[in-house]
C-alpha cells in the first residue's frame, strides 16, 4: 500500500558508490561473528532458486517427453518432480526467512548496543554539540529503518535479485532466440520502473512534506485551542487548516498519477510477451527449433521476470533509506569520546584536599569561561561559591567532578590528578547533585539505585532514611515500587528532587556538589527538601553553587566567581567586612529581597506563620 | 475515547459507508474499470490456449498471428484499465480522508473546553493520523477487492466449464490461501504491535540516557543504564525473530499452494491429454489461470483484517465526531446590547464535570458556590486567593468557556447564554497564563482577532502593550516568526505579544488570567507598566498573585472555596484582612526561591 510517502529519500541522504562500498565493508565486518549462518543462508538461498526454477522445467519434461511422447512414465516422473521440487521450496524457503531475520537481527542488536554504549562514553563537550533529539532519532528512526529493512524487504531483495537473474539464464539456456525476443520488452520495464522511482520518490517526498504541514496545523489548533475560541477564529483556523488538507490531497493524487501511469506499462509488458512467447515462439515450433514444452515454460516463467522488477524498484528505497541510516551510525561511531579513562589509572584515595590549580577553560570554540583559578576545598568544609549569571561558578563546579577537563591548569583529589584516576573512583567520590531532580522511567527504587551499582532495599531505604524521606515515599500506594511514570509527571517537583537527594545518598560520596535549585518549590516542600539536604550535606565536603545569598551565609567559606576569575574569597563575615564584591552582591539581594515583600506587615506575617 | 471501544461498532461500519458514499460516482468509475480489467486479464490464458491449439499444435501459422494479435489488443485494455482503477481506488479513499480529516478539524474547533480538558492531543492527532490512515487504505482496497473477487469468480466459472473434474482438483488447495493469508495477517499484527512497543522502549531508554546524561555521568550509571538497554533490546530481538518465524512458516506455504494445484493439474490432466480428453493449450491454460488466482486469494485473506482494523478507526474517529459541542449558539441568540462593560455575577455556582464516563478525583466538588460579584464599567477588579479558591474559575465563564449550573452572568444587563457566541467573545479578551503564540509572524500573532488590521492598528497595538520598541529591532520587525519553530521570545516578550492581541481586539472586558506568573519577577515591573496602560478605562478583571500587580486594580476581591471573603482597595485589605496578608506573604515566600536577579544559564541539567 502506500503509505504516506514513508519510503521516500532526500538526495542528500543518498550514498555516492564509495560512501555505499564503505557502509557495505563496514556491515560485513560487523557480521563477522554470524558468517556461518551467513553461508549457510547464502547455500540455502541458491538450492531454493534452484528448487523454485525447477517446476516450469518439469512442466515443459511433462509436455515433450510425456504429453508429445505418448509416454505416461515421464508424465508422472515430472509430476513427481514437480511436487518434490515445490516441497524442497517450502522447506528452504522456511529456513531462509528464519536465517536471514536471525541474522539480521542480530546485527541490529550488536549494533544498537554498539552505539548506545558509544554515546555513554562520549564526554560532555560532545552532547553539548549535538542537540538531543538528533542523537535520540540515530537510535530510533535510523535504525530503525534497518529493522523494516530486515523485516520485510531484505529477504525479499535477495530472493528476487538472484531469481531474476537466474530465470534469465535458464531463459537463455532453453532458446536464445525465444529469450532475446521475450527480453525484447525488458529495456522499457526497466527504463519506466526507474523513471518510476525517481518520480514517486519526488512525490512522496512531497505528501511528506505536507501531511507533516497538515498535521503540524492541526496539532497547533489544538494546542491553541483556548485562544482560537476565546477569540472567536474558528472560521478562519477551518480555512487554514482546509487549504493545507487540499495541498496534501493534490500531492497525493500526483502520487497516484505516477503509478497509474507505471502499472500499465508493467500489465503491458507481462501480456504483450506473453503475446510473444505464443507467436513467435508458435513460429519456432513449427520450424522445430523448440518444442511445444518449451513455450509453456517461458509462459509460466514470465512471472519470474515482471514481478521481482516491480518490487525491486518499490524496495529499492527502502534499501536507499537503510543505507543512508547505516552511514549515520557507522559515522557517529567514528567519533572519538574526548573524556577517557587513561590506561593506568589509579583510584583516588579515600579522602583528601579537592585542589584547583591555574585552571582555565573554554568549551568548545568558545570563549574563555574560567581562567586562572585557584581554589582549595579541605575535607569537610563547605564551600559556597557565589557570582553573577555566566560568571563560570557551574562550570567550575562541573571541573570539580571531572565533566569535562580544564584547559589549563589541574584539578586534584587527595594529591590526584583527576585525570589519572578511574571512573569508577571518581563517580564514587565526588558526586554532583543537579538542580531540578532529574528522573528516569521506573520505580522510585529504581530511580534512587541509580546512585549505586547492585544496591538492595535495604542500602536503598537506608540512603532514603538519612535525608529523612523514607516514611514519604513509603507512604505511596505501592510504596517504593511506585512506578514514577514519564520523567517522573506523577511526583511533584519537591519530591523528584528528594529522590534525586536520595540518590546521592546512596552514592555516599566524600564530596558533594550541589546546585541549588533556583525555581521555586510549594513552601511543604520546600522543607523537606532543606532538611534533606542538611542530613545529605552532613559529614562531607560540600561545593555548593549558591543561589540564594542565605545559603552563602551559612556556609564555612564562600568564594566568588565573576567573569571567569575568583575574585574575591572568605567568610561570610569577612567579605561583608571587606565591602567588595560579595559586599555589594549581598547588599542588592537583601534589598530587592525587602522590594519583593508587600509590606512589613506581609513581612511580619512571613515570621509569625 | 482510549480502549474503552475497541471493537468495531456499526458507527463504524456507517462512517465507512458514509464515506464511499459521498464518493459514489468515483466508485462506480472505479468498479467499471475493474470489471474491464477482469474481463481482459481472465481472457489472456483462454485466448493463449486456443492459439497453442489452433496455431501451435495445428501448425496454422494465420491462426498463430490472429490470437497472438488478440492477447496483445487484451493486453493494452488490461493494461488502460489496471492504470484506471488503479487511479479511481486512491481517488476514493484520498478525497473521503480528505472530507473525513476536514470534518474532523471542524469539530474539534466547535468542541467545548471542557472536551478539551480532558482530551489528550496525541489521541485527537492519532485520530486525524494512523486512524484516518486505516480508513484510508481499506477503502483503496475496495473496488480493488470487487475486482479482485469478480477475478476469482470468473476464473473459478472458466475452469469448471471446461473441465469440472480437473478444476475440482486443481482448486482443491487453492482456499487454503485465503485461510492462510488471513491467519497470517492476525496472527502476525499482535506481534507487529508488541514489536512497535518494545522499540518505543528502546527509545525511551535512549532518549532519557541522552537528556539526562549529566545524571548518568554523576553517578556513573552508565553500565545501569546499558544494563537497562540491552534488557530492552534483546526484547525486541526476541518478538523480532519471532515475526521473522512467522512469516518463515506462512510465506513458502502460500508459494506452496498453487504450485500444488499445478502439480495437480499437470498429473490429472497431463493423463487425460494422453487419453485425448484435454488438450495441450487447455493444460497450459489450466496452469496459467491458477497462477492467476493467487494474488487475488491472497489480498482477500488480508482484506478481513484489514477491514476490523479500519473499522475499528472509524469508530475511534466517529466518537470525536459524535461528541456534541456543549456551548452552541441558542437558537435565539440576542445581540450585545450598547455598554461600557457592567459585568454581573448573580449567584453563580458552577463545578468541573467529570468527562462522559470517565472518572476525575477533584470532579464535581463545587469550585463557586452562588458568587455574587458586581465589576461597574471601567473598573478594574483583582481576584485573589488560594490555589482552588475559583478565581480562574470566574475568569473563564465570562466568555463561557463553561457554562454555569446555576445563577447567571450579565453583560451590561445580557445574560452570557443568551448572546451570540461570536459576539460575546469579540468582547470579552482575555490573555491566559500560559501565553500561545502561532507560528506564524508577530504581525499576524497580534492582528489574530481581525486578520486584515492595518500596519499602524497592530503597531498601535504593539506599543500600548510595550512591546513596539522591541519588535522595531528585530531584523525582519514584524515579519518575525515567532512560535515552536520560530524565533525565541522570552515569557515576558511571549506575554507582552498576547496582551498587544487582546488590545488589538479592543473588547468591551479585559481578562488578565494570572497573566504576569510566567514573567520573570525582575521584569515584571516592565510589564506592569504596560498593563495600567490597558487596564485604563476599560473594565478589568485581573487574576494575580504578585502584590505590585494587584496593586494595580482600583478594587481587590478575595476569594475563598468559591465565596469572596473580603472585599476592599489593596491598602483596605492589607490593614484590615489577616487572610489577604498571609496569602500575599506566602506567594511573596514561594518567589524568594529565585531571588538572585539571574537564572544560572549554565544549570547543571539541561
Amino acid at each position: 500500500m502506500m503509505g504516506w510517502g514513508s519510503g521516500a529519500v532526500r538526495d542528500e541522504e543518498k550514498l555516492s558508490s564509495s560512501q555505499a562500498r564503505q557502509v557495505v565493508r563496514r556491515s560485513l565486518r560487523m557480521l563477522r561473528p554470524y558468517r556461518r549462518q551467513v553461508t549457510v543462508a547464502l547455500v540455502v538461498l541458491v538450492v531454493y532458486t534452484l528448487a523454485m526454477l525447477a517446476g516450469p522445467l518439469m512442466v515443459r519434461l511433462g509436455i515433450d517427453r510425456g504429453l508429445q511422447a505418448h509416454d505416461a512414465l515421464v508424465l508422472n516422473l515430472a509430476v513427481v518432480g514437480y511436487l518434490v521440487a515445490a516441497a524442497v521450496a517450502v522447506v528452504l524457503g522456511r529456513t531462509q526467512i528464519t536465517l536471514i531475520t536471525r541474522v539480521g537481527e542480530s546485527f541490529l542488536r550488536d549494533l544498537r548496543v554498539r552505539v548506545f554504549d558509544h554515546l555513554q562514553a562520549m564526554g560532555m563537550t560532545f552532547f553539548d554539540s549535538q542537540p538531543a533529539g538528533r542523537l535520540v532519532s540515530r537510535m530510533t528512526s535510523d535504525v530503525d529503518a534497518l529493522q523494516t529493512l530486515v523485516q520485510q524487504g531484505l529477504v525479499m531483495f535477495i530472493q528476487n535479485a538472484l531469481l531474476f537473474v537466474a530465470t534469465i539464464v535458464v531463459l537463455v539456456v532453453l532458446s536464445p532466440v525465444l529469450a532475446a525476443v521475450c527480453l525484447a520488452a525488458m529495456p522499457v520495464v526497466v527504463v519506466a520502473s526507474i523513471r518510476f522511482r525517481r518520480d514517486s520518490n519526488v512525490a512522496y517526498l512531497t505528501v511528506r512534506d505536507r501531511v507533516g504541514q497538515t498535521l503540524s496545523t492541526l496539532q497547533e489548533s489544538l494546542s491553541g485551542i483556548r485562544v482560537v475560541q476565546a477569540f472567536a477564529r474558528e472560521e478562519s483556523q477551518n480555512e487554514v487548516f482546509v487549504s493545507h488538507n487540499r495541498a496534501q490531497l493534490d500531492a497525493n493524487l500526483r502520487a497516484v498519477r505516477i503509478s497509474a501511469r507505471y502499472f500499465p506499462v508493467i500489465e503491458l509488458a507481462g501480456i504483450g510477451t506473453m503475446a510473444i512467447i505464443v507467436g513467435v515462439g508458435g513460429v519456432l515450433v513449427h520450424d522445430s527449433f523448440i518444442t511445444v514444452g518449451t513455450v509453456a515454460a517461458f509462459a509460466l516463467y514470465l512471472t519470474n521476470l515482471f514481478e521481482p522488477i516491480q518490487q525491486l524498484s518499490q524496495l529499492f528505497n527502502t534499501v536507499q533509506q537503510a543505507g543512508a541510516a547505516l552511514k549515520k551510525l557507522f559515522d557517529l561511531l567514528d567519533v572519538p569520546s574526548d573524556l577517557t579513562e587513561r590506561p593506568g589509572a589509579v583510584d583516588l584515595p579515600e579522602t583528601g584536599e579537592l585542589l584547583v590549580e591555574d585552571v582555565g577553560f573554554a568549551y568548545d570554540g568558545r570563549a574563555q569561561v574560567l581562567a586562572d583559578v585557584n581554589l582549595a576545598v579541605r575535607p569537610g568544609e563547605r564551600l559556597a561559591l557565589v557570582g553573577p549569571t555566566g560568571a563560570g561558578k557551574s562550570t567550575l563546579a562541573k571541573l570539580m567532578a571531572r565533566m569535562y577537563d580544564p584547559g589549563e591548569g589541574r584539578i586534584g583529589y587527595g594529591g590526584v590528578d583527576l585525570r589519572d584516576a578511574t571512573f569508577s573512583s571518581l563517580r564514587h567520590r565526588i558526586v554532583v547533585v543537579p538542580q531540578e531532580g532529574f528522573l528516569f522511567d521506573g520505580t522510585i527504587f529504581e530511580n534512587v539505585a541509580i546512585g549505586r551499582r547492585g544496591a538492595d532495599e535495604e542500602a536503598v531505604r537506608r540512603a532514603l532514611r538519612l535525608i529523612g524521606v523514607e516514611e514519604r515515599f513509603q507512604a505511596l500506594p505501592q510504596g517504593l515500587a511506585t512506578a514514577v511514570r514519564e520523567r517522573g509527571s506523577r511526583l511533584s517537583a519537591g519530591e523528584r528532587q528528594l529522590v534525586s537527594l536520595a540518590r546521592a545518598a546512596l552514592a555516599d560520596p566524600a564530596v558533594l556538589v550541589l546546585d541549588e535549585a533556583t525555581s521555586s518549590l510549594d513552601p511543604g516542600t520546600e522543607a523537606d527538601v532543606e532538611r534533606a539536604m542538611a542530613g545529605l550535606m552532613q559529614g562531607r565536603t560540600v561545593v555548593v553553587i549558591a543561589h540564594r545569598l542565605s545559603t552563602a551565609e551559612r556556609a564555612d567559606r564562600v568564594a566568588v566567581v565573576d567573569h571567569g576569575e575568583l575574585v574575591e574569597e572568605g567568610t561570610h563575615d569577612q567579605l561583608l567586612a571587606d565591602r567588595g564584591r560579595y559586599a555589594a552582591l549581598f547588599a542588592s539581594w537583601a534589598g530587592e529581597q525587602q522590594r519583593r515583600h508587600p509590606s512589613d506587615l506581609a513581612e511580619d506575617a512571613v515570621v509569625s506563620s | 475515547m482510549s480502549a474503552r471501544r475497541e471493537r468495531p461498532s456499526r458507527a463504524g461500519w456507517q462512517l465507512l459507508a458514509r464515506a464511499v458514499k459521498d464518493q459514489r460516482n468515483w466508485v462506480v468509475l472505479g468498479v467499471t474499470a475493474g470489471l474491464f480489467w477482469t474481463g481482459a486479464k481472465v481472457a489472456v490464458p483462454t485466448l493463449a490456449q486456443l492459439a497453442i491449439d489452433r496455431g501451435i499444435i495445428s501448425r496454422d501459422h494465420g491462426a498463430l498471428l490472429e490470437w497472438s494479435l488478440a492477447i496483445l489488443g487484451v493486453g493494452i485494455v488490461s493494461a488502460v484499465c489496471t492504470g484506471l482503477r488503479r487511479f479511481y481506488a486512491f481517488g476514493i479513499s484520498y478525497r473521503a480522508e480528505t472530507d473525513l480529516r476536514d470534518r474532523l478539524f471542524a469539530h474539534l474547533q466547535r468542541l467545548h473546553f471542557a472536551f478539551h480538558d480532558h482530551a489528550q492531543t496525541g489521541q485527537l492527532m492519532a485520530r486525524a493520523a494512523t486512524d484516518l490512515l486505516q480508513v484510508q487504505s481499506f477503502l483503496t482496497l475496495i473496488p480493488i477487492t470487487i475486482g479482485n473477487a469478480l477475478t476469482v469468480s470468473a476464473v473459478v466459472v472458466i475452469l469448471f466449464v471446461t473441465n469440472p473434474g480437473l478444476a475440482a482438483l486443481a482448486l482443491a488447495a487453492l482456499p487454503l490461501i485465503n485461510v492462510v493469508a488471513k491467519r497470517f495477517a492476525s496472527n502476525i499484527h499482535p506481534v507487529s504491535l508488541e514489536l512497535q512497543q518494545q522499540l518505543a522502549e528502546v527509545a525511551g531508554t535512549v532518549e532519557e540516557t541522552v537528556v539526562g546524561v549529566r545524571v548518568v555521568k554523576g553517578f556513573g550509571a552508565e553500565a545501569i543504564q546499558g544494563g537497562k538497554l540491552r534488557t530492552r533490546v534483546d526484547r525486541v530481538f526476541e518478538r523480532a525473530v519471532l515475526l521473522g518465524r512467522m512469516r518463515a512458516s506462512f510465506m513458502p506455504l502460500l508459494d506452496f499452494l498453487p504450485a500444488l494445484g499445478l502439480v495437480a493439474v499437470l498429473w490429472y490432466g497431463g493423463h487425460q491429454v494422453l487419453s485425448g480428453h484435454l488438450s495441450v493449450g487447455e493444460l497450459v491454460a489450466f496452469m496459467t489461470y491458477i497462477l492467476m488466482l493467487i494474488a487475488p486469494l491472497r489480498m482477500l485473506g488480508t482484506i478481513i483484517a484489514m477491514a476490523q482494523r479500519a473499522v475499528a478507526s472509524a469508530t475511534r474517529i466517529d466518537e470525536v465526531l459524535a461528541t456534541h459541542p456543549a456551548i452552541v449558539d441558542r437558537a435565539d441568540g440576542q445581540t450585545l446590547p450598547p455598554g461600557h462593560g457592567e459585568l454581573r455575577f448573580e449567584e453563580v455556582s458552577f463545578a468541573y464535570l467529570p468527562p462522559e464516563g470517565g472518572q476525575l478525583s477533584d470532579a464535581g466538588m463545587p469550585v463557586l458556590d452562588r458568587l455574587d460579584l458586581h465589576v461597574r464599567p471601567g473598573e478594574a477588579v483583582a481576584l485573589v486567593g488560594a490555589t482552588g479558591s475559583g478565581k480562574s474559575t470566574v475568569a473563564r465563564l465570562v466568555p463561557r468557556f463553561y457554562e454555569v449550573l446555576g445563577g447567571r452572568i450579565t453583560i451590561d444587563g445580557a445574560d452570557v447564554q443568551d448572546l451570540r457566541l461570536r459576539e460575546l467573545r469579540r468582547a470579552v479578551g482575555i490573555v491566559f497564563e500560559d501565553t500561545f503564540l502561532f507560528s506564524d509572524t508577530i504581525r499576524n500573532n497580534i492582528s489574530f482577532a481581525d486578520p486584515d488590521a492595518p500596519q499602524e492598528t497592530v503597531e498601535w497595538a504593539a506599543r500600548r502593550a510595550g512591546l513596539h520598541d522591541f519588535v522595531a529591532d528585530l531584523p525582519d520587525g514584524y515579519e518575525t516568526v515567532v512560535g515552536e519553530q520560530g524565533f525565541a521570545l522570552s515569557g515576558g516578550q511571549r506575554q507582552r505579544v498576547a496582551l498587544a492581541r487582546a488590545i488589538l481586539a479592543d473588547p468591551r472586558i479585559l481578562i488578565l488570567d494570572d497573566a504576569t506568573s510566567s514573567v520573570d519577577p525582575t521584569k515584571e515591573h516592565e510589564i506592569r507598566a504596560a498593563l495600567a496602560a490597558v487596564m485604563k478605562g476599560r473594565t478589568t478583571i485581573v487574576i494575580a498573585h504578585r502584590p505590585a500587580t494587584v496593586a494595580l486594580a482600583d478594587r481587590v476581591v478575595l476569594l475563598d472555596r468559591g465565596r469572596i471573603v473580603a472585599e476592599g482597595t489593596h491598602t483596605e485589605l492589607l490593614a484590615t484582612s489577616e487572610r489577604y496578608r498571609r496569602l500575599l506573604a506566602q506567594s511573596a515566600r514561594e518567589e524568594a526561591g529565585s531571588t538572585t536577579p539571574q537564572q544560572d544559564s549554565e544549570a547543571l541539567v539541561r
